[in-house]
């Protein structure tokens, strides 16, 4: 009878909840503002609200550029850019390319990029700049390249000006990071998957914790016959030979 | 007429506190400041005041209350200069103002408005007397606000407190009847025989025979009774706004650091913005040099002032923003001697109507935002750094993409925008309609190019990077470009994968390399990461 009223009350609580704010254990939690779709069912199906959250920073932790990281956040930037708001990048670890930008979907000549490593004494500016631009409220969306080792209250700094900001906010940062923990509610680890192929695993969020990685398909940049070599060719695995003893004796 | 007189009782004071570079009064960290005429305190500010130090003090005693009380002397040429920025202001509600002179003391530290063709547009005497007032905090002076039908009326009435405001003559010379007579310039002199005949009020001046007056205490005071009782016509003459802006300010102390400059700057930055809201109109560029001491030079070549010139993208009136420019460009600025003195110079504005207050952000309010950010941005970091993407007609791939500085003022039109969106839409769709052949053609391009390709060894007649073989996939798309400069690019490139997973762009050189003793240079080399 106990347990019967208990179930009752919890899957009334399942249903309508008390403030959208609260979620259950196993419940994914809700955005508090709108989302920015991702572009990818797979990723929206396991992110909170459904998307990309605003007002907040997104943590993308990876290994080396060059991962399809620009094509997994290509549809919200885009969307901003559509909207007619500006789109800022704040030191890219790399020269950018236009045409593939334009291939993208980007207009190129709106993007703006802004270096903070050229100075003499880097390091403080790249943040302060970041904070500029979230706390003016007149930028779109933001994709920044942190520097590595950042101390967790700069990054908490970062959230709170964040909130004056309504649109996607990434930063990207070094693998490495992954093991200490910061104030973003949603940090996403990425790993390429072969060829156009990415894997997430989302490392934190307001739910239960994914446990296996996802695998998305990003926007080709192969032909289909390219992929096909890809996946089908497997490189011999070098055989591991046991442990040999040697007797120094 | 309504004529209202701002009289502003401490300007020695002030001005003489804004040359010492600290905080102002009121604010954490303000220091005892009092002013010192034949060796008695003359006047002393709140901090002063707490700590004892009172007007008539000897020097001594003042320094042994306060050890760390500032000493100064008062300046008339400052205090004018302190009160010109008060005209502007006040210009910017009736073009009738004006600012007597003469008297030489503190009767001349008052400005004199006539505002009876304003009051319609500003709705009301009192609405117009809060506005004035709100309009004159920036400046950080003590003000004291009366109004009176007669211009020397108002004046007087000023002085007193508190100051009175009246409407009409009738209420005038009430008013003025309980105002003490050593408020009147020749009054002050003859004051001591006033009082020694009982005559402290004007009230019972007023009483008495004018020839009797006339001949004991002189013409002109009763000449000023007179225009203060709208007996006697007084005319005044308005000020006349400089087409320049020029304002000086001398620092009692020599100015080691950034932020003493930026104290300095920022009382002549607020006097800057009164002059350019007297005549409704916003600055596009403005000047300050800091004249440095003359005998720290250490060669001839050491210049004697600095000028630092800042442009604005965007013509604004803004005291907040200027400031924060101004302090992003003297941090990066080295300056060859301690600071004596500011000057602050302004001549290139622009007339326009004020932008209208919106409660939600319109596309031009969000325009004008970035724009000051694009700025702000460019202040600090430099130009250079703040840049934008264009597409460059060249097959190379590092030289299809150019970075340039943004330019923060010239933002193409919406409709240029609009126009551009459809048409990227429109390609991108048509893009992706033959994806398929573009893809199988080679025609993709990776988003992150290495600024120098990075040479891969061959082993077994394929590339290797990080110690793994790299697996071709697709390519060759053969580029070869630039026989017209000394660049000459003969390249196939192939979309490889390493050994990650990740794809990368490589590419092996056409022509043999010569000068290169490496052995194991045939050619690899690594341009791109697939972002």
């Amino acid at each position: 009878m106990g347990t019967s009223y208990a179930s009752e009350l919890l899957a009334q609580l399942v249903a309508d909840p008390l403030h959208p704010a609260l979620w259950l254990g196993h419940q994914l939690g809700r955005s508090g503002s709108q989302v920015v779709a991702t572009g990818f069912a797979a990723l929206d199906a396991q992110l909170p609200g459904g998307g990309w959250p605003r007002r907040v920073l997104s943590e993308l932790l990876l290994l080396h550029p060059g991962i399809g990281e620009m094509r997994l956040l290509a549809p919200p930037l885009v969307a901003a850019q559509r909207a007619g708001r500006p789109v800022m990048l704040f030191d890219p670890p790399a020269a950018l390319s236009a045409t593939a930008l334009a291939q993208l979907g980007f207009d190129v000549g709106e993007l703006l990029v802004v270096n903070t490593r050229a100075r003499v004494v880097p390091g403080s500016d790249s943040l302060w700049a970041l904070e500029q631009a979230l706390k003016s409220g007149h930028v779109g969306a933001v994709l920044a390249w942190l520097p590595p080792r950042l101390r967790a209250e700069r990054l908490r700094r970062l959230q709170l000006a964040a909130h004056n900001h309504d649109g996607a906010a990434f930063v990207l940062r070094e693998a490495a990071a992954a093991v200490r923990p910061t104030a973003s509610p949603l940090r996403l680890g990425l790993r390429a998957g072969g060829a156009d192929r990415l894997q997430v695993s989302v490392i934190k969020r307001r739910g239960p914790p994914l446990e296996q990685p996802l695998s998305l398909e990003l926007p080709p940049v192969l032909s289909n016959a390219a992929r096909r070599r890809a996946g089908t060719v497997v490189e011999p695995a070098v055989p591991l030979s046991a442990a040999t003893f040697v007797n120094l004796a | 007429m309504i004529w209202v007189a701002l009289h502003l009782p401490s300007l020695s004071l002030e001005s003489f506190s804004a040359t010492l570079a600290v905080p102002r009064e009121g604010e954490a960290g303000a220091p005892p400041i009092a002013l010192v005429d034949a060796h008695r305190i003359s006047a002393t500010n709140a901090a002063a005041r707490s700590l004892g130090v009172k007007a008539g003090l000897k020097r001594a005693t003042a320094l042994a209350l306060a050890p760390r009380i500032v000493l100064g002397q008062a300046d008339t040429a400052r205090d004018q200069r302190a009160l010109l920025p008060v005209a502007h202001a006040a210009l910017a509600f009736t073009p009738q103002v004006s600012m007597p002179h003469g008297h030489g003391d503190e009767a001349d530290h008052t400005v004199l408005l006539e505002v009876q063709a304003s009051l319609r547009y500003f709705g009301g005497l009192p609405r117009l007397l809060v506005r004035l007032a709100d309009a004159l905090k920036p400046l950080g002076h003590t003000v004291r606000i009366a109004s009176a039908a007669t211009a020397q009326g108002a004046a007087v009435l000023a002085r007193i407190e508190p100051a009175p405001h009246c409407a009409d003559l009738a209420a005038t010379c009430r008013a003025l009847h309980e105002v003490p007579v050593w408020l009147f310039g020749p009054g002050r002199e003859h004051w001591e025989a006033l009082q020694g005949m009982g005559l402290r009020k004007l009230g019972d001046l007023l009483g008495l025979p004018r020839s009797g007056l006339a001949r004991r205490f002189g013409e002109g005071l009763l000449a000023e009774i007179d225009a203060a009782l709208g007996r006697r016509p007084d005319p005044r003459e308005p000020i006349v706004l400089a087409p320049m802006f020029e304002s000086r300010l001398e620092l009692f102390a020599r100015a080691d650091s950034t932020e003493q400059v930026l104290y300095g700057a920022s009382v002549l930055l607020e006097r800057l913005v009164a002059w350019l809201s007297a005549q409704h109109s916003f600055v596009r560029r403005f000047r300050l040099l800091m004249h440095h001491e003359g005998r720290w030079q250490e060669s001839q070549r050491t210049p004697q002032a600095t000028t630092l010139e800042i442009a604005l993208a965007d013509p604004s009136r803004d005291s907040a923003h200027l400031l924060v420019l101004l302090r992003e460009r003297l941090a990066q600025l080295q300056l060859p001697a301690p600071t004596l003195e500011l000057a602050l110079q302004a001549e290139d504005i622009v007339k326009r109507a004020a932008p209208n207050q919106e409660l939600f952000p319109t596309p031009q309010n969000e325009n004008e935002g970035l724009t000051r950010l694009i700025e702000r941005l460019q202040a600090r970091l430099g130009a250079d750094q703040v840049q934008r993407l264009t597409a460059n007609e060249d097959h190379r791939p590092e030289r299809a993409s150019l970075l340039r500085a943004a330019d923060a003022a010239s933002r193409p039109g919406k409709a240029a925008r609009a126009s551009r969106s459809i048409a990227a839409v429109a390609k991108a769709q048509g893009r992706a309609g033959v994806a398929s052949e573009t893809r199988a053609t080679g025609s993709a391009r990776p988003v992150w190019l290495q600024p120098e390709p990075e040479p891969l060894v061959e082993r077994n007649a394929r590339p290797w990077y990080e110690g793994r073989v790299l697996r071709l996939l697709s390519g060759p798309e053969r580029i070869e470009a630039g026989w017209w400069d000394d660049a000459l690019a003969e390249r196939d490139y192939f979309i490889a994968e390493a050994s990650d997973g990740a794809l990368v762009w490589i590419y092996r050189e056409r022509l043999p390399l010569s000068g290169r003793g490496d052995g194991n240079d045939a050619g690899w080399f690594l341009h791109g990461r697939f972002g």
